[in-house]
């Protein structure tokens, strides 16, 4: 079935990048339908002032429920008794990957995608890492620079509101702030001691999140309940539900529509130009097209590559874009978790109120100056400091009046503990292909996925333990204890690459605007596009490219050149 | 013959075939020595017991519902140990003992001699059930910690307050 009304711009995804392009394409004046394959949320949707007390398994979650419908998404933390709901059903969505390199991918399918559940953490990247595929081989030259970038950062972050403390540093831009969260009085006390330790090399600051610490654009300011994944009812934090795709709406220029699984892009070889998208309902598993003048791919790194490789026709066999072969190649995810933990002897007389939706971070400090014997590029950590309460009672010896009593009054000793997040080095044989044989709930071929981490990441593993403890030692930890991660590619949720940028046609998939070489209208702004992963957060960065692309877009519709 | 009966019939049956448990929990002996040991770990005072907040019907829940069967026979085996070790050495049943009795095979459970035992490691398992079910309880959040879902900021350093008892 095709629709009559032909869209000035098709927007694939609603989450964190697709809510940003529907924003960008509605404020630039054109009309713009943006398809979702899930199902609608709204505020009653969330579940995040739900106490334990009131869940059957007190948080533990059903495990029928998990086992049935979760047996994959159930290992990401936030898929839990009551946030499962804003995870797919692993039965409807499958993927593979070869036996021997397991890949974990988490998703949500609904308005917001995974803008919902998603960690909220936010960091600007710098020259060192858009020159690092350049400087030391792995990978391809971005075709841009921090100076491109930097002013669509603050585009961003003056919408979505971000706290976080400026530091000064050049690995890691400071961006526009909102008040920084407090730093408990053992952080506070661990950073001094830590840039004492490392002659400031170190820098441990408070996390910089998509949280608001005062009202910002109409949006309440954090009331600090705690389970952000599993919504707020407030906005306080950003999603696309809360904050972008309102903005698109207010303008009359937006159409939403949900349930409406993409399958695939229509190309047309008369114009070389992408008609626009075979959609199937994911209700009546009806077949309809929709066309515009531009298209833009914001459905999640895998998914967006996984719909161009299924976009055939007989200019681009091998899937729509292809031209340099090289899509579906130099897929990355950060690969992290290992660190340390240790106890904080003292600080007795203090304790948190509130529930921080934040940590602490401790920017990259490995291959900033000075080049690491073991590994290329670096890590940063994420981490925070917190007295047990009675949740230590489980494993503290003791039992009747004395025991209970010291459980209620006193909350036991400070912990502090931090992990590394690493950059991983884009590799060609990282990969996502399609199945040929296993389909989804509706028909679409299912991605395979190989992905390994290699000798360059397991080397920064180790590294990552040893150095948290000699940070959590300089700063007076007792007890400190490394830990080593076991996560597999893609459990960080930090899926890039696939379709990347490059400087030439035959070196990547999409210029420097995002654009496909190949096919003028057609944009992919997700971690897609992404031609190295370095260690921050990534979604500010998607978020900043995809505003920029819009821009390009439109600037070149009113040239009349696209 | 499996082929001819209905796909969902088909599947319910081959669960039912591969070992699947029909929901089934803690026998009433079994509910009463987790009660006993729940209310020894932490005993009505000033404030309420584990049995005043529902503990007993918790631990219940998770054998019931929660655990996976590997997690479940040994578990259970572990609490009749305990029992069956109670009865040989004091001809009781543990409920059925003294208070001070009772503190004293809680006692030997929560510093065993050896921590792999059955009945140590049941005894660990329930500890851990029994302080998560009582301070997860709505009384004990309500009345006990005076726990606020809503904070205006959060504070890194506050004063801790008085203790409720010296």
């Amino acid at each position: 079935m095709r629709q009559q009304t032909a869209w000035d711009a098709i927007v694939v995804g609603s989450g964190i990048t697709g809510g940003w392009a529907a924003k960008e394409l509605t404020e630039r004046g054109l009309r713009t339908l943006v398809l979702e394959a899930g199902g609608p949320i709204t505020a009653a949707d969330f579940v995040e002032h739900i106490p334990s007390h009131q869940m059957k398994f007190r948080g533990y979650g059903d495990p029928e429920v998990m086992r049935r419908d979760h047996p994959i998404q159930r290992e990401c933390y936030a898929c839990d008794e009551v946030g499962h709901k804003f995870f797919v059903n692993d039965n409807d969505n499958p993927y593979t990957t070869p036996d021997d390199a397991p890949f974990r991918f988490f998703r949500g399918r609904q308005v917001g995608g995974r803008s919902i559940t998603w960690g909220r953490q936010v960091y600007r990247w710098s020259d060192l890492d858009f020159e690092a595929n350049a400087k030391d081989g792995f990978g391809n030259d971005w075709p841009i620079r921090y100076a491109d970038i930097a002013p669509w950062y603050s585009h961003v972050e003056k919408f979505i509101g971000i706290t976080g403390a400026p530091e000064n540093l050049p690995q890691l831009p400071d961006g526009e702030f909102l008040p920084p969260m407090e730093m408990t009085v053992v952080e506070r006390h661990a950073r001094e001691k830590i840039l004492a330790a490392f002659g400031g090399e170190r820098v441990m600051t408070i996390g910089r999140a998509a949280v608001l610490t005062q009202v910002h654009n109409g949006r309440a300011a954090c009331h600090y309940c705690g389970p952000c994944e599993r919504g707020c009812a407030t906005f306080s934090y950003f999603s696309s539900i809360g904050s972008t795709l309102p903005a698109a709406q207010a303008t009359g220029r937006l159409t939403l529509r949900p349930n409406s699984v993409v399958a695939e892009v229509l190309y047309d070889p008369a114009t070389s130009r992408a008609r626009g998208v075979r959609v199937i309902d994911a209700v009546t598993m009806q077949d309809i097209e929709f066309n515009a003048r531009v298209v833009f791919l914001c459905a999640s790194t895998i998914e967006s590559v996984r719909l161009l490789l299924n976009s055939k026709s007989t200019t681009f066999p091998d899937g729509l874009g292809n031209s340099s072969g090289l899509l579906g190649r130099h897929v990355m995810d950060h690969h992290y978790g290992s660190g340390a933990s240790g106890d904080m002897p003292g600080f007795l007389d203090k304790r948190t109120i509130g529930s921080r939706p934040n940590g602490i971070y401790i920017a990259r400090f490995r291959n900033v100056k000075t080049p690491h014997k073991d590994f290329l590029r670096g890590y940063g950590m994420q981490g925070g400091s917190s007295r047990s309460g009675w949740g230590r009672g489980g494993n503290m010896p003791g039992y009747g009046e004395t025991f209970k009593r010291e459980l209620i009054d006193g909350l036991g000793g400070w912990r502090l503990s931090a992990s590394g997040w690493g950059e991983t080095l884009p590799h060609p044989d990282n990969r996502i292909t399609l199945n040929p044989t296993v389909k989804d709930k509706w028909g679409i071929p299912a991605a395979h996925l190989d992905v390994r981490w290699r000798e360059n990441e397991r080397a920064m593993d180790a590294d990552m333990q040893v150095g948290v403890a000699e940070m959590l030692e300089a700063a007076g930890c007792t007890n400190v204890r490394t830990h080593a991660s076991r996560n597999p590619p893609g459990h960080c949720i930090h899926e890039m690459g696939g379709a990347r940028m490059s400087r030439t046609p035959a070196d990547g998939v999409l210029n420097q605007w995002n654009q496909s070489w190949d096919v003028k209208n057609l944009f992919v702004t997700d971690g897609a596009a992404m031609a190295s992963c370095a260690c921050q957060n990534p979604s500010i960065t998607y978020m900043a490219f995809t505003a920029r692309a819009v821009a390009h877009a439109v600037d070149e519709i009113n040239r009349g050149v696209l | 013959m499996l082929s001819l009966v209905p796909r969902d019939a088909e599947a319910a049956w081959g669960r039912i075939l591969s070992g699947y448990r029909v929901v089934e929990g803690l026998t009433p002996a079994q509910r009463s020595l987790v009660s006993g040991i729940a209310d020894t770990i932490l005993p009505r005072s000033d404030t309420p017991s584990a049995t005043d907040v529902g503990v007993t019907e918790w631990v219940d829940l998770i054998v019931a519902e929660y655990y996976a069967e590997d997690v479940r026979t040994p578990f259970i085996a572990g609490l009749d140990a305990i029992e069956a070790q109670t009865r040989s050495t004091h001809g009781r049943a543990f409920p059925e003992l003294g208070v001070e009795m009772q503190r004293q095979i809680v006692a030997s459970l929560d510093v065993p001699a050896d921590r792999r035992t059955p009945e140590a490691r049941a005894y660990s398992r329930l500890k851990s059930l029994v302080v998560y079910g009582y301070f997860t309880s709505e009384r004990v959040q309500r009345d006990v910690l005076h726990s606020q879902m809503f904070h205006e900021r959060f504070q890194g350093a506050a004063d801790m307050p008085p203790r409720r008892t010296p």
